[in-house]
């Protein structure tokens, strides 16, 4: 984390090479955020640009006592994340009247990503499915609890809220997640 | 101690990731081991956590960081320093340009009349090399248009004996056994009558003891046939 405070002050005073290794060492973790929030690579991936570009233009109001810049960069994704949730509100209300031809929507879905589908395995896929039907509170907290591994300390500070309602929100969204699944008829062997 | 359905729910997560205190730990399996709801929902939510943690990290698309280093610092910079520097010079395209402008310059200076064992500054004075290349540029066309003129000769002297030994008929008409105008005294086959031709095959046999003299190789074929053919 120190080394990343270091970075930002170089890239303050216009080192390009340090922005470019700050890019390297958060890309992977801003893109898998983005993917398990999100279900879709291509929205990811224009999602992590998107943070990049906003942490570039607000890098000096970044403090270090504010808890590392890592935890910053996920604060700055996590609001993104819910900016392009409201946004594209609309376009998912139009998809669940889909889910009322549930035959249709399930050829269609297979047919939309097959990339993903080919990339994880049988479980991981229906997890990943089952985490885009979590309501976007939910889903943000287990994402940063069960998947980035953040502490809950972490998780404080990137959502803003109380250690309890921290706490309160990945319980929730594991026994909603786990309700999602049995519903996809995945059940524990 | 007694435990509810609702903090069974309540405190799964506490339970799971080891954060109840053993009197709980005792109460929560004891209720769990006989609430016919609760044991689906802890084994569940169990079987969820581990698919959530057998989610593997995906990697990034591999132009992901060039794009943002291109939205963010506009063009990609690209590093220089001695070892990039060190390492473009190594490459074959930079050796084969330098060695090819390398005897590009040995061949023009060589041409010019530059003394290699003895190498002067003035050899490269610009008068001195336009002297010398025009002096090697004559004598380079005097040698030229003198070798041109010889194979010009030989060929035709060449091409002369070919016909004489393809066609004898032609020959013993030109060279009669007995000639009745045969002067006494005279013991080659040439007819004194036609002085013309006599002075042409004295040319020939000039010229080819001159390119006897220069081409070593032609002297033991063609120009000892010739002799002997020629006067």
């Amino acid at each position: 984390m120190e080394q990343d405070a270091q970075l930002v002050l170089q890239c303050l005073q216009g080192d390009g090479s340090a922005w470019e290794e700050l890019v390297r060492r958060h890309t992977r973790r801003i893109f898998n955020i983005c993917y398990r929030f999100t279900g879709n690579r291509t929205e990811a991936e224009d999602l992590t640009q998107d943070v990049f570009l906003r942490v570039y233009r607000t890098l000096n109001s970044y403090r270090s006592a504010y808890g590392g810049f890592a935890t910053w960069m996920t604060s700055v994704t996590r609001n993104l994340l819910i900016d392009h949730y409201r946004r594209t509100k609309r376009d998912r209300m139009t998809d669940s009247l889909d889910d009322a031809m549930p035959v249709v929507e399930n050829k269609e879905s297979v047919a939309r990503r097959p990339d993903e589908q080919a990339l994880m395995g049988e479980l991981s896929g229906q997890v990943q499915s089952a985490l885009t039907r979590l309501s976007p509170e939910l889903r943000e907290a287990v994402i940063l609890r069960d998947l980035q591994q953040l502490e809950y300390i972490e998780i404080q500070r990137v959502l803003a809220v109380p250690e309890g309602t921290v706490k309160s929100r990945i319980n929730r969204g594991r026994i909603e997640l786990a309700r999602i699944l049995q519903q996809m008829g995945v059940r524990p062997s | 101690m007694t435990w509810t359905c609702q903090q069974t729910e309540a405190r799964l997560s506490d339970y799971l990731d080891g954060l109840l205190d053993a009197t709980e730990q005792s109460a929560f399996n004891q209720h769990v081991n006989t609430c016919a709801a609760c044991a689906p929902l802890v084994a569940s939510v169990a079987h969820t956590l581990g698919g959530l943690y057998a989610l593997e990290q995906l990697d990034a698309p591999p132009q992901l960081e060039t794009a943002i280093l291109r939205a963010t610092l506009g063009a990609v910079p690209r590093k220089r320093n001695l070892w990039t520097w060190l390492d473009a010079l190594q490459s074959p395209r930079f050796i084969y340009s330098a060695v090819s402008a390398v005897a590009t310059m040995v061949l023009l200076l060589t041409a010019t009349g530059f003394n290699w064992r003895r190498p002067k500054l003035a050899d490269l004075a610009p008068a001195t090399i336009y002297r010398n290349a025009d002096s090697k540029i004559h004598l380079v066309y005097a040698r030229s248009t003198k070798f041109v003129s010889d194979l010009r000769v030989v060929m035709e002297i060449q091409s002369r004996i070919n016909e004489t030994e393809q066609n004898p008929a032609m020959r013993e008409d030109t060279t009669p056994q007995s000639s009745p105008k045969k002067e006494p005294g005279q013991t080659d086959n040439s007819n004194p009558s036609s002085p013309k031709q006599q002075n042409r095959a004295d040319e020939i046999g000039k010229n080819l003891r001159v390119l006897a003299c220069e081409f070593p190789i032609l002297s033991g074929a063609v120009v000892d046939g010739v002799d002997r053919r020629v006067p």
